[in-house]
């Protein structure tokens, strides 16, 4: 912007800040670095912090700032034109078998386990599945929203979808998926996680797993074209170098396959739509939907409650990232339960749960220090509420208003019902009432009958 | 004679042994299609001249909202302000979160002919 500035960074940025700083053009940046974290640190140490020196350079900080903002440029830092970049050859080899497989765990093509090498006999063999051209263009996709996009073509996708042991008949769906241009492995401190549901006739076609163990590692097309997915995010969307292009401190192990999975339709209590249907598709068309949240639990317990409040009592208390935003996972022996209650339909149900969960008194007087300033001066509503007890429930929904910048959670089309941020699937073999249930939130489908 | 045709046997038998395990498939040398996408191109920004003296200069401090790091900033802030008393310091929180842009604050810097020194968390 043509304005002298310097960016100040904690230190255990630095390969994330010099890696981004390339990318966008200023390989030479001046940075200054801070300790890490500055987040939450008393202003004793903060002083500290800031008479010291810059932990990197070891130059008193103030006085690098200064230099950075005064200090001429080079020939270099002063030029324009454009950078280098690694070739990208279209083929590797020739190698053994091993070495290759060695090759491509270094330069991070997997996710840590074996992949199937994409020799070019395979990668033919994937794209008989398809109708699209192979240099036809899929998309673009990025670690996250401060990174570059990267490009790829239907082939390249297909190479992908061989490295994770996809059989072709999953080939449009993986292409549908892709197409989405949305990582699996989103680059953000808190470790997210990704889900993908399928819906409509390519569930059987190729043999998806919709019954016992829907969600695990019991069935080859559940399993690879959630792998394909992490795979694509990885080679094709430039995602899950950690400290570069990945920053989840621990990391998500749903990444593996990114909960993968079908959704039972023929599981579905009667006037409950399937979810694509839910999302403005026919019941005809195939269709993959994207999630994103960070944690799933899984439910298994006994109880004298009925189980529409079992699940509400759980959404109530339920905490992870602070979000507003839940997702449902019902075996269809739950899915069952809850309808025979008077839930016509799913948007029936998650309108219920919006309307009688409140929030927990510690998560509520924490994140709206406004209010708690204002009970404590005896406005109301807040005032009677903190009266009730500071960890007493709130009666304020977490989940009535809907995702903020999303599509999502529009009302089906004819039922008008308002908006919650709470979505239902149904999915699992019926062997007991168990459900799973964690804080993703919708973020769009493709159609898979586009990319046959 | 017979030992020699026994030596043959055994030996097609290891051959057809090593064959059926895939025994030296390993040296087999293959060619594999590159799994990685299209990097775009990189166009280089040149820096921003820098003046030669702070001194009757103004300079903003953005603050991008970190969460929880209010204090750091304030005590940069105080620090700067005190070293180089010459030095118009601005402090300015940046619009919305700390993901957001807010191109009216970067205009106004551009425009004043100001300095600036970005924080970003952690």
């Amino acid at each position: 912007m043509g304005v002298p500035s310097v960016p100040m960074i904690t230190q255990r940025f630095e390969e994330l800040v010099t890696t981004i700083a390339y990318k966008k053009g200023i390989p030479n940046m001046r940075i200054t670095y801070t300790p890490h974290p500055i987040t939450d640190r008393p202003a004793e140490l903060c002083r500290q912090y800031v008479a010291g020196n810059d932990p990197l350079t070891g130059r008193p900080m103030l006085e690098e700032i200064y230099d950075s903002l005064t200090r001429p440029l080079s020939a270099e830092d002063a030029k324009a034109g454009f950078l280098k970049r690694d070739p990208r050859p279209r083929l590797i080899g020739p190698d053994t078998r091993d070495k290759l497989m060695e090759y491509f765990h270094e330069q991070g093509f997997t996710d840590g386990n074996p992949v199937i090498l994409p020799t070019e006999e395979k990668v033919d063999e994937m794209l008989k599945a398809t109708s699209r051209e192979r240099d036809e263009w899929v998309g673009q996709m990025r670690p996250s929203p401060p990174h570059e996009a990267w490009y790829y073509t239907v082939e390249m996708v297909a190479v992908n979808a061989v490295m994770a042991g996809a059989k072709p008949d999953y080939f449009p769906t993986i292409l549908a998926l892709a197409s989405k241009g949305v990582t699996s492995l989103f680059s953000s401190t808190s470790s997210f996680a990704r889900m993908a549901v399928v819906n409509g006739p390519i569930v059987e076609e190729i043999g998806m797993n919709t019954g016992i163990g829907a969600l695990g590692p019991m069935s080859r097309p559940n399993s690879s074209i959630g792998r394909s997915w992490t795979l694509i995010s990885k080679n094709l969307g430039g995602s899950g170098k950690p400290g570069e292009t990945y920053l989840g401190s621990q990391g998500n192990q749903l990444n593996y396959n990114n909960l993968c999975f079908p959704e039972t339709e023929t599981g579905l209590p009667e006037g409950w739509k399937p979810l694509h249907v839910q999302k403005g598709f026919d019941s005809s068309d195939s269709v993959v939907s994207i999630f994103s949240g960070w944690s799933i639990n899984d439910i298994a317990w006994y109880s004298p409650l009925p189980i529409h409040e079992v699940i509400r009592g759980w959404l109530e208390n339920f905490f992870s990232f602070g979000v507003s935003q839940a997702t449902l996972i019902l075996d269809p022996i739950v899915a069952a339960d809850v309808a025979s209650k008077g839930f016509a339909s799913k948007e029936a149900y998650a309108r219920y749960l919006a309307d009688n969960t409140g929030t927990p008194g510690w998560l509520y007087w924490s994140e709206h220090p406004k209010e708690l300033k204002q009970a404590e001066s005896g406005v109301e509503p807040y005032a009677g509420w903190l009266k009730r007890g500071k960890d007493t429930v709130v009666p304020v929904s977490r989940y009535k208003g809907g995702r903020r910048g999303s599509s999502s959670f529009l009302a089906s089309k004819d039922t008008n019902e308002p908006t919650t941020s709470i979505e239902i699937v149904v999915t699992g073999g019926g062997t007991n009432t168990f459900w799973s249930g964690g804080d993703f939130g919708y973020v769009g489908s493709a159609s898979v009958d586009h990319w046959r | 004679m017979r030992k020699k045709t026994a030596g043959i046997l055994v030996a097609a038998l290891i051959a057809a042994f090593a064959l059926s395990y895939g025994w030296g498939a390993d040296e087999e040398k293959i060619v594999v299609m590159n799994p990685r996408g299209i990097m775009p191109e990189i166009r280089k920004i040149p820096m921003a001249p820098r003046p030669a003296t702070l001194d009757g200069r103004t300079v903003y401090i953005v603050d991008t909202k970190y969460p929880n790091t209010k204090p750091f900033v304030e005590e940069l802030f105080a620090a700067l302000k005190e070293k180089y008393p010459k030095t118009n310091w601005v402090l300015r929180d940046k619009f919305a979160g700390y993901m957001d842009d807010d191109p009216k604050l970067w205009a106004e810097i551009k425009e004043k002919e100001a300095c600036a020194i970005v924080l970003v968390g952690h």
